[in-house]
């Protein structure tokens, strides 16, 4: 037998001082693919970079590499965040500022970022064109980095990845704002590489996944531990029945206005390129709605539009809350009605403020807390965190977490004022699958009494049942507008041309 | 047109130039309203411009830009960032005789013409505003009398008054009303309006007047923000090469390490930075920075002075007239330095080693903010005026130069701070070129600490914190960090 190609014994692992890892073996063998799973913050990502070898890990880890393969002899490592900086070497954004025409040549094309890719790993430029066209990303080659949304960063990762080839590929929450299509290509891609010689460590609570994954495992309580396939399922999830703060679920006073959002022929356009157009949609005052489509179909512009975020705002024929917009009202106006989770919003937000003042800046509609709250909304911060069980990470910087739970506190941002209006773009990016179903049976909840919704995910299984209407967009057009019993008929069979 | 600062008696000018209040924010409560529903009208669209209508429009105002012909129909950039971002735009005649407030931000250079083409359009009793008041004190413009004049002046380049709004927050701004122009007594709730509306109350406000804002603004710019920072950047990376440090390592070291060192200085005053150092360290900084300021104290006193008797401005402005032959030679000069022209080589250096390394930086920073500081407040100048024009925005500048090196700065910086930074640079140099043959890359270039056994004698690092921490600019600083706590810092490679 060959030496594995991985071998891992007696590892100890810290993060952030505290152990996740005590004397962990690992062996992968040839021709082995691993599916990881575990609860969020229980590791996956300390492991993976362990194994990646990047910094701040240490332990015995040996990797032999197949000197007869044609591979490069190394790890690959994609990270569960993306990152990038402008021109100038800074990464000083703000979420808003993709929506700024003046602020698009401050950062590098896609098209340069790849070149300057593959001229440092020696890659031929003509082999990409397949991988950008099975995840839909052509087209996208002369936008640059600020214009992208996260969806598109993480496919711009997974690109260069899969371009790499290299004979290690860790792969952490690869589908996290993938729409469908996008991932069902990503798992031939993944296949396509596993055949030709890459071996990989997928990092993933998904169920759908490519069909090379031959071992499972997942972490438990500082453990990895080998499942079977079908083991790996988690339809028996306990969700506990922590009561719901009752602060969130007193009943708002009835607005006076009967729509929360009217729009009439709204487009958004930068120069020749035309992202919304002729938008028509009506939401009335306690609807719920899922809002969804391809990666590029213009979901987060749209929201944008409905947040105050975007400059064209004023130029179009839409009605907020009962005003039209650019009547006079100012944004800060607007955010105070509107509870907003959104992969951007969490992307941009400032990593050094500690979870509590991230809650509490939610009162605020500020990214980091500029003043002193006072006593009710103390307390009600506290409470929230008690029920996002964040105790222990009160103090705790943002950047200090993992991105499961930097999510929870996000989350508990979005909703800490009882907002009329909740605006969630895949709010569960990062969560595991308890976590997920708790949050969305809070969404449940708190939609009860009124509440306005706005919801953004790619799965059915994965939305709250309060839904009732479905929004669909393609190619920065209404697709279709429907109540939800018509809801997933033609749900994204949309394709790449 | 004579400079105005000079027509007053000396009575009226300290009266002018201790104008300095540190505002409530329950000063702030009226919100926009005092400008709701009127007609503001900015003249001008380039950084301060764009950013600031960008606030003001998601505050609720009535936007829009008066561009010149020749901007509008060459579609110039100032042209398509207001389009582009939906403004109303149009020519003089058409904006201006509606306008309730007319916002000059076109360079300083071309505010006398800017005013003169302007002002015979604008409707009784409108409102002109300004960013800063050099064309008002120096130049002495003279206002039609039925015209309000006030200043709205954020304390940061327009990118950043435009990034700190859509975080929820603001940049420190300072605002005023010229005491020759309000005929309603209206100026000053306008100017509250205005800089709720752009977000500058969340981040603390300076009440202020024309004099004391011009007058600070320039010996700040000219003397420690871009002028030292000039000539300390250069000596270090000059004295680096000639003592044979590589010289891509240097470049990184001089065009990251003032930036790294001064996010010390924004978060906890000059002994903040300081205390970024080892003991030993800090005791040489504190001597050679005490010889600094000893040996570039005339200079300062120099600069001010000629600020302050209106000499450097009409220097200044004779130069314009003579198409900038001084200032443009001296921009080419400033590219072609070794510097400017060797990129920052490929290596790490981790934090703490820009302080380790580049204790000499540390010195300069201390002695002229410290410097610049007390040679204001001996001028007249109230010491919250003169911690805004001095410590407060020494880090923004510093990022600058991270960016781009000099030439960058002196791109960002108006073509004031730039005429000022040269002058000071050509003069400083000479000055100081014995104590830079002291020198050695113990103190640039290479870790101070090395070799030492980190001892130090107690009660002289006691006296050392003593003087550090009871200096005014420290004392005052504490006191107007804490309306700014938020100030985010500044992420860079
Ligand atoms: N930059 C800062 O950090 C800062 C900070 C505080 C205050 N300020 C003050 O803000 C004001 C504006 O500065 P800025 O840095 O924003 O200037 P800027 O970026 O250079 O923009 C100037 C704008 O004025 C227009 N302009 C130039 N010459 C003109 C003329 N002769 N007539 C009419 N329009 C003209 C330009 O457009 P066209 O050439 O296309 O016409 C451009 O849009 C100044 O008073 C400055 O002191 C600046």
């Amino acid at each position: 037998m060959s030496k594995p190609v991985v071998h891992i014994a007696n590892l100890s692992l810290k993060y952030q001082h505290k152990p996740v890892f005590q004397g962990l073996n690992w062996t992968i063998n040839r021709y082995e693919h691993w599916l990881i799973c575990g609860t969020s913050g229980s590791g996956k990502t300390s492991l993976a970079k362990a194994i990646a070898g990047l910094p701040h890990s240490y332990g015995n880890i040996e990797i032999a590499f197949n000197p007869d393969s044609d591979l490069p002899a190394t790890v690959h490592y994609v990270a569960n965040w993306f990152q990038f900086k402008d021109l100038e070497g800074q990464s000083n954004f703000y979420y808003q500022q993709r929506y700024n025409k003046q602020s698009a040549e401050t950062t590098a094309t896609v098209k340069a970022e790849l070149e300057s890719f593959g001229k440092k790993h020696a890659l031929q430029l003509n082999e990409v064109e397949s991988i950008l066209a099975a995840l839909g990303f052509s087209e996208l080659k002369d936008s640059t980095l600020i214009q992208l949304s996260s969806g598109e960063h993480k496919k711009l990762q997974l690109v260069k990845a899969l371009w790499l080839k290299p004979q290690l590929l860790i792969l952490d929450l690869p589908y996290n704002g993938l729409d469908t299509l996008s991932r069902k290509n990503l798992n031939t891609l993944l296949e396509e590489v596993s055949n030709a010689g890459t071996q990989l460590i997928l990092i993933s609570n998904e169920t759908e996944l490519p069909s090379c994954i031959n071992r499972n495992a997942e972490i438990k309580e500082g453990k990895l531990v080998e499942v079977s396939a079908d083991e790996r399922s988690w339809n028996e999830i306990e969700v506990s029945d922590k009561a719901v703060p009752t602060f969130l679920t007193e009943a708002a006073p009835t607005p006076s206005y009967s729509e929360i959002i009217r729009m009439i022929d709204v487009n958004i356009s930068y120069g020749e390129k035309h992202v919304l157009k002729n938008i028509n949609w009506e939401v009335k005052t306690g609807e719920k709605w899922v809002l969804q489509g391809h990666n590029g179909s213009g979901k987060s512009t749209l929201l944008s539009l409905i947040c105050g975020d975007h400059p064209q705002a004023y130029a179009n024929n839409f009605h907020l809350f009962g005003n039209k917009r650019g009547s006079g009202e100012s944004i800060w106006e607007i955010k105070e009605r509107i509870g907003l989770i959104s992969p951007e919003l969490h992307w941009y937000f400032d990593p050094s403020a500690t979870v509590w003042q991230s809650i509490v800046s939610g009162f605020y509609d500020s990214s980091g807390l500029f003043c002193d709250p006072g006593y009710s909304k103390k307390a009600q911060t506290d409470e929230l965190i008690s029920y996002f069980g964040l105790d222990e990470y009160k103090n705790t910087l943002m950047n200090e977490l993992p991105l499961g739970k930097q999510r929870l506190a996000l989350l508990a941002r979005t909703i800490v004022k009882n907002p009329e209006l909740l605006i969630l773009d895949e709010p569960c990016q990062g969560l595991d699958q308890q976590q997920t179903k708790h949050f969305n049976r809070l969404v449940d909840e708190l939609c009860k009494n009124g509440t306005t919704l706005i919801y953004v995910g790619h799965f059915e299984s994965q939305l709250p049942n309060c839904i009732e209407h479905r929004i669909l967009l393609e190619n920065g057009a209404v697709k279709s507008v429907g109540t939800t019993i018509e809801r997933f008929e033609s749900v994204e069979n949309f394709e790449y041309n | 047109m004579s400079n105005y600062f000079n027509t007053l008696p000396l009575r009226e000018q300290l009266n002018q130039l201790g104008v300095c209040d540190f505002m409530d924010s329950a000063e702030f409560l009226d919100g926009v309203n005092v400008l709701k529903g009127k007609k503001l009208v900015i003249v001008g669209c380039g950084a301060q411009g764009l950013n600031q209508g960008l606030n003001l429009r998601d505050s609720g105002l009535d936007v829009s830009y008066a561009l010149r012909k020749e901007a509008i129909e060459g579609k110039r950039d100032s042209w398509k960032n207001a389009t582009e971002n939906n403004f109303t735009v149009g020519t003089y005649e058409e904006l201006i005789p509606n306008a309730d407030v007319v916002i000059n931000l076109t360079p300083d250079k071309q505010h006398t013409s800017v005013v003169n083409a302007v002002m015979p359009l604008m409707k009784k009793g409108a409102t002109l505003l300004y960013s800063h008041g050099f064309n008002i004190v120096e130049e002495g413009m003279q206002i039609r009398k039925d015209i309000t004049v006030i200043m709205v002046a954020p304390k940061c380049p327009g990118s950043e008054v435009r990034a700190e709004y859509v975080r929820g927050f603001g940049v420190p701004t300072l605002i005023a009303v010229h005491p020759e122009n309000d005929p309603d007594g209206k100026g000053l709730a306008q100017a509250k309006a205005y800089c709720v509306g752009t977000g500058g109350h969340r981040a603390g406000v300076l009440k202020s007047s024309f004099v004391a804002e011009v007058k600070s603004d320039l010996m700040g710019e000219q003397t420690i923000l871009c002028g030292l920072l000039q000539t300390g950047s250069i000596l270090s990376f000059d004295k680096m090469v000639e003592k044979g440090i590589d010289a891509g390592y240097a470049s990184k070291l001089v065009q990251y390490g003032v930036e790294v060192i001064t996010e010390a200085l924004k978060h906890g005053g000059v002994s903040g930075m300081m205390d970024r150092l080892s003991n030993p360290a800090k005791v040489k900084a504190f001597e050679i920075s005490e010889e600094l300021k000893d040996i570039m104290r005339p200079l300062f006193q120099k600069h001010q002075d000629d600020i302050m008797s209106g000499e450097f401005s009409s220097t200044m402005m004779a130069d314009w007239a003579n198409g900038d032959k001084n200032l443009l030679a001296w921009r080419a000069e400033t590219g072609e330095t070794a510097f400017e022209k060797t990129p920052a080589g490929d290596v790490k250096i981790a934090e703490q080693e820009y302080f380790d390394n580049y204790t000499l930086m540390v010195a300069f920073v201390r002695a002229g903010v410290e410097l610049a500081f007390e040679t204001m407040v001996q001028a007249g100048i109230k010491p919250e005026s003169a911690y805004y024009e001095s410590l407060h925005e020494t880090p923004l500048i510093a990022n600058t130069i991270a960016r781009k090196k000099l030439f960058e700065m002196n791109r960002v910086i108006s073509d004031t701070a730039e005429y000022g930074c040269y002058l000071f640079d050509q003069a400083c140099k000479p000055l100081l070129a014995d104590f830079m043959t002291k020198v050695d890359t113990d103190l640039v270039g290479k870790n101070f600490n090395e070799g030492k056994d980190g001892g130090v004698d107690n009660r002289t690092l006691i006296a050392i914190n003593e003087v550090l921490r009871s200096h005014q600019v420290e004392v005052v600083g504490a006191e107007l960090r804490k309306a700014m706590t938020a100030m985010k810092t500044i992420k860079t490679a």
